[in-house]
Order: structure tokens, then sequence, then C-alpha cells
């Protein structure tokens, strides 16, 4: 039940699935997400939400289907370098400071940045007085504040999160919410997948996920959430 | 906030630039005294392993007629290697090999828009250099210990022995990278790999004539017989290479993000020298899952007797295929070596041994679990060493079967045949050292860093960490024995049964002991434990 949208699909999956032997990790989905939306993507443990990301980011191969952004196949080098995504598991160089991820991922996108814009973006996530330290020693709060400013560093129309609220504190959830808004404001698409069922309420658009398939793709309370893929 | 990109922007450029950076800062970490250190342990192991090699190999010159053999026959054999080494690298290829990058590399460098085989250009690079290094050391050791028995010049050998480890590390690599390119499915690879290595028996049987590999024969032994036939493996290897790099940007970036994540646990759980760590990731990097669907569904029954057993058996019976295989595989070597055992070639119980030792951790694989989850274990009203020791028979029968096939291959009509009564000695004796070894591999278990053994001066851990590291195989070897010394026995005109028989006891001997430690090591461990808290205690 995919939902109708005027403005053109950034992302596209037709028939998208992914199975590992007999496991269904991802049914046949049908789905189209425009620019600057924001929407939320929620289920249970297993029901496909991380897998859906990955596939669209190209960490995972389509077992059958496709899935473009921006038309080009996903994980292909324009697909690349208009999506940006931020894993569940912080994935940190160990001889790297935060500031030298920032600039060595944000050169790799071809970004020509200043100390002063990587100082903005830290200040932004809450990691100002700890930039010049070596994120393998961060606690798993302060290594998912690194991780976000990595995803922000570089430019992207399409932002997928996986469940970018575990292990931050409340100002960095708050923090967090307000980067969202505000890439959402200048027109980004961001798609979350999350199992807070009180984030449905900051987006216009909830696609639920049970067991590989799509329950619901719409507007949705937290209640309806609940109901949807269980508490 | 919102980054905008270059789209003049050299990234294969910035991206050299970064690693040239890292790789500063890395060898600015490094220590010259820990460099040295690491060349002179190196230096001692090689030393080591040079001098045990010359005595393995022995000092006999072949005689006229026998070295009329090895050309006959030897391209055929020899070949296997280049055949082995291909199916090496294909299975790897087909599996997201051979490159083991850097998860974080995975992540930043391979999901940026940068051109991927520049990105893995220089990583395949540096893997191949050093893979190549160790061939020609290692082609070069053989080439110089060949001298010690065949004809031909030392410079010959040597340099020849160089050429052909280079070229088997070329058709290894260039196969993976070639198989990891054209996304050759695992299925495939693995025929192609028992067709090229089938192909090798059938050609060193006398079967078939020729065998896709045994070119590689000939280039091997070009210091007695120079056949230009040996430059085509030399050829292959290099243009499989070439190719193989060139759709470097073709690997898939989901079997490359599972190996980054096992490869590295894999290389540290090797370091530690934990045997079990490194069997359980290497089945997880392999993707070798218990079949849903077991071979033999056993009825489901709650109050059943002798529950561990049982439970060992349902184990068994959802071993994947590929489990079944390589045990299946091991057991022909086995068969194989003594095969070469009964012929003289001494130095086989050795492999023989490391096969059964190899097979001997599979069989052991429920014990395994229970020490790879102690808390559930000990949630049991039984002892740790009762349950262990309850796991004990299932793994008996696996090894039994083992031991069948290994001699049924082994006892097959043809050159080198084992006789009957010799292969009725060793039967036990294969089955119980294998898998003693096994036993003690697996609960023994990893070096501990703690304990009473913390303080203890290099020497005497390293001495621990060497025995620890020797037994379990040794035992295995043990288990071989029965069929060496039956050898003997027949070439001093007596009864192989009366060789043989010999060591049995010995060997049933140190396995009933190896199942009283299993049974007995909690409870030694806690008595030692007292023993030291008293020590300490006393004024």
């Amino acid at each position: 039940m995919p939902s109708p949208d005027p403005t053109p699909a950034l992302l596209v999956a037709e028939q998208a699935s992914k199975t590992y032997a007999d496991l269904v990790a991802l049914a046949p989905l049908d789905l189209q997400i425009s620019a600057g939306t924001m929407v939320a993507l929620v289920g249970h443990n297993g029901s496909g939400k991380s897998t859906f990301l990955r596939l669209a980011s190209g960490l995972l191969e389509l077992t059958d289907g496709e899935i473009t952004i921006n038309g080009a196949p996903a994980g292909s080098s324009d697909a690349r370098a208009a999506l940006s995504f931020l894993p569940d598991e912080p994935v940190l160089y160990d001889d790297l400071s935060v500031q030298e991820h920032l600039a060595y991922v944000s050169a790799l996108h071809g970004v020509h940045a200043t100390r002063d814009d990587f100082n903005e973006l830290v200040e932004r996530v809450g990691l100002a007085a700890r930039a010049d330290d070596l994120p393998a020693r961060f606690s798993r709060g302060l290594r998912q504040k690194t991780s976000i400013a990595l995803a922000l560093a570089r430019p992207f129309d399409l932002l997928m999160v996986d469940e970018p609220f575990v292990g931050l504190d409340a100002p960095g959830k708050d923090a967090l919410l307000g980067i969202f808004d505000e890439l959402h404001g200048h027109g980004r698409a961001i798609v979350v997948a999350t199992h807070d069922a009180g984030f449905v309420e900051r987006v216009g658009r909830c696609i639920a996920l049970r067991d590989g398939e799509v329950v619901h793709d719409g507007p949705a309370t937290p209640a309806e959430v609940l109901r949807l893929v269980g508490s | 906030m919102l980054a905008v990109a270059n789209p003049d922007a050299d990234l294969e450029g910035t991206l050299r630039d970064w690693r040239r950076f890292r790789r500063q800062k890395r060898t600015a970490d490094i220590h010259w005294i820990d460099a040295l250190y690491q060349a002179y342990t190196t230096a001692i192991v090689g030393l080591v392993i040079v001098v045990f090699a010359s005595g393995a190999v022995g000092d006999n010159p072949l005689s006229a007629s026998q070295t009329a053999g090895l050309l006959a026959h030897g391209p055929g054999w020899l070949g296997g290697l280049a055949a082995f080494a291909i199916a090496l690298g294909l299975r790897s290829g087909s599996r997201g090999g051979p490159l083991a990058l850097e998860r974080t590399e995975v992540r930043h460098v391979l999901l940026a828009p940068v051109d991927r085989t520049t990105a893995l250009r220089a990583p395949a690079v540096r893997q191949l250099r050093f893979l190549t290094f160790v061939g020609i050391v290692v082609g070069a050791i053989a080439g110089n210990l060949a001298t010690n028995r065949l004809d031909g010049g030392r410079v010959a050998w040597i340099a020849t022995g160089a050429l052909a480890g280079l070229v088997l590390v070329a058709l290894c690599v260039g196969s993976a990278l070639l198989a990891g390119g054209t996304r050759l499915p695992r299925g495939v690879a693995s025929l192609v790999g028992v067709v090229l290595i089938g192909l090798v028996i059938a050609d060193g049987t006398g079967v078939i004539g020729f065998s896709a590999t045994s070119t590689f024969g000939d280039l091997v032994l070009w210091p007695l017989r120079v056949d230009l036939a040996g430059l085509v493996p030399v050829v292959v290897a290099g243009v499989a290479l070439l190719v193989g790099m060139r759709l470097l940007g073709r690997l898939s970036l989901e079997a490359a993000e599972r190996r980054s994540t096992l490869v590295g646990q894999l290389r540290f759980a090797a370091t530690l020298q934990d045997v079990r760590t490194v069997i359980v990731l290497r089945r997880q990097l392999a993707m070798e899952l218990p079949r849903l669907r077991p071979w033999v569904r056993l009825a489901v029954n709650g109050t059943g007797r002798w529950p561990v057993f049982v439970r060992g058996l349902r184990g068994l019976m959802r071993w994947p295929a590929a489990r079944v295989a390589r045990l299946v595989l091991l057991a022909a070597v086995i068969g194989l070596c003594l095969r070469g055992i009964w012929s003289g070639t001494t130095p086989l119980v050795i492999v023989a041994g490391m096969a059964l030792f190899i097979a001997g951790l599979d069989s052991v694989e429920p014990l395994a679990q229970e020490v790879d989850h102690p808390s559930r274990r000990d949630a049991t009203p039984l002892e740790a060493g009762e349950i262990h020791l309850r796991h004990v028979p299932v793994a008996v029968l696996t090894q039994l079967a083992v031991a069948a096939i290994a001699l049924a291959v082994a006892m097959v009509p043809g050159r080198a045949q084992l006789p009957l009564e010799a292969g009725a000695v060793a039967f036990v004796p294969l089955a119980l050292g294998g898998l003693g070894g096994a036993l003690v591999s697996v609960l023994a278990s990893a070096p501990s860093v703690g304990g009473n053994w913390s303080l203890a001066p290099p020497e005497a851990q390293g001495m621990r960490l060497a025995f620890r590291t020797v037994w379990p195989p040794a035992i295995a070897i043990l288990g071989v024995t029965p069929v060496f010394f039956a050898h003997r026995a027949q070439e001093q005109g007596l009864a192989p049964i009366a060789g043989g028989v010999r060591i049995v006891p010995l060997v049933i001997l140190v396995f009933g002991l190896i199942c009283g430690w299993v049974r007995v090591r909690a409870d030694i461990g806690i008595w030692w434990r007292s023993q030291m808290e008293m020590a300490h205690a006393k004024p």
C-alpha cells in the first residue's frame, strides 16, 4: 500500500527482496520515498528494517528486484554519492581522531571543508570537547555521536539512519532530532529505522514491517505502531 | 551544516594521500625493538622449520630408475599443488575473498563515490606482496631440500622452487580475484576445484595421460628436465592476476563486510592459538550453518534416557553437507597418508595425525559447545566434567566412522595397499588418537594471561605455550603410529600385526587417561587453586 506522492521519487524499491537460504529477511517490497520527506521505519526485531536500509545503501545485495537512488542502482557510485547511511553500530578507525575522521570522510566525498566547518558539526552533536580525541576510546554514546557527525559531514540527498537513539543521552537525542528537522527543512529525505514509537509523531509517514513485509504505510500514531508491530 | 561536494575533486588522489598519512602514523607507533624482536622470532621459527624439514626429507639420493619414475609420474602428482591452489582460490573468491579489508574501509571508503577498483588495488597489492614473499621463500627452501635427494644444481633447484612458489601464490590469488570479480557461485567454485583435484588423482594413478595442472609439475621438475610446457602455469597465473585485478571493483560488498568482521577476529584467535575460536569463526566465514532439517529426525522425548548422548546425536544429524564432505575428505587424506607410510614415507605420520586431529575437532562439536556456553552447562544439576564425559561416546562413533573411511581408502587394492591385519590393528587407535587430541585442545582452551602463570618468567610461559600447542596434535599422531610400527615390523621380516599391536595399549591408555582428565579436571583446578591460596596465606 504505497502512499501516493506528487514529488519525484528519490528512492524507488521494486519487488526488492532479500533471502538467506530458507530465511526471508525481506519479502518483495515496493516502495517510493520522495525528496524532502521524513519517514519512520518501524518493526520488531528481525522484521527487515536494517536489511532494507543496508540493501538501499549497497552494503547488502538484493536477492531479487531493484532499488534505485536518484535513478541509479543502489550501491553504484552515483547512488553512494546521494545516500548517507548511519548504521546502528558505529564503525570507526582506531588511529584517527574525531576531527581526522571528519576530514577523511568529507574528503572522500569531494568536500573541501574547513576546521570551522568541523567545529560547528562537532558542536552540534555534542563532541566539541572531544574533537581531538580518538573515538576508539569513547563510550558507546560518544561513538554514536561521532558516527552521526560522519554521516552529516558529507553531501547527501537521502539520509538513512538505523536505530540512531541507542546509546544517546537525552541532550544527544534532542540534538539529533533538531538536526533531522533542520535537514528536513532543507529538503533532504530522511528514513529513520527505530523502535521508538514516539518518533512517529514527528513524521508524516510511517512504514511498518512485520516478518519482512510491509503491514502499514502512511501516517500513524504511537498506539497504532504498537498495535501494528507489537510492543 | 550541509556539505557540498566539489564535482572536480580527485577522490582517488585524496584516498591515496590519506592512506599514506595513516601508514605514517602507524609506522611512527612501531618501536624498533619490537620490530627487531619480531624479526628475531620469525628467524628462529623459520630455522626450526627448515632443520625439521631437512631431517624429514632425508638425504638418500634417488636411483636412476626412481628418477625416471619421478619424471614419468611426478608432473601429474605435483600438478596437485596447482590444482589445490586454484581450488582454494576459487573457494575463497566465491565467498568474498581473497581480500581481508578493515571494516572501516568497507563502511567509509567503499560506500563513498570513490572508484572501487582503484580503492581496492592498494590492499590487494599489499596482500599479494606478502603472500608472494612467503611463496618464494617456502619454494626456495623446498628447492634447497630437493637437492638432498635429486640431481640438478642447487641454484637451479632453489630458483625453480622460488618460481614455483610464486606461481602457486599467483594461481591461488588470481583464481580468487577472478571468482570474486565474476561472482562465481559457491557450488560452481567447489565443483571446479573437485574436478581439478579429481583429474590430478586420475592422472597420477594412470587412469588418464594428462591433467589440466600437470604442466605445473613440469615446471617444478625443470632442474631435471626442461620442458617448455612448464611455462603454461606461469602465463596462466599472470593472466589470472592481471584480469583479477581489473575485476576488483566488482567485489561483493556484502561478502567483504562479513569477511572484514570475521577475518579480524580469526587473526586474533589464531594469534592466541585459540583453536576452538578459529574453528567457529572459520565456519561463520564459510557460512557453514547447521541444517534446518536434520538428516534423520530423532523422536523428541523430554524424559528420555541418556539426554547428553541423544543431544550429541541430534547435533550430528544437523551437520551441514560441507562438514560431512570435509570429514570424508580428511578421512581420504588420512587413508592416502597411511598408504604413503606403508610405502616408507615416514613423515606422512605427521600429516595423517594432523588430519586426524582436525577431524577430531569436528567430532567433539557438541562438547565444544558446552565449553563455549558454560553458564548454560552449569545451570544443570550435573557436574561439568560429567556432562563433558557423556559427550565423548558420540564423538567416538564419529571418529570410528572417519577411521573406517580412512582405512577403506588405505586398503583399496593398488600400489602401497595397506594389508588387512595392519588396518585392523590401526582402526581403534586412529579413532581414539584424533579424538584424544581434540578433547585436550577443546578443554584446555586458549592460553590464559591471568592466574598464577601470569607472573611466571617468559621462558616458563613459552615452554607451557609450546607444550599446549604441540600436545594435542601429538596425541593424534600417536594414533597413527600403529601403522608405522606395523610397517617397520614387516621390514624386519616380522608379521605386521606383531609390530602394530604393541603400541595399541598405549594409545588406549592415553585416551583413558584423557577421559579421566575430562571428568576430574575441574576438581583438579579447584584443588590446585585452594593449595595455592593456602600457600599464599602462610606467613
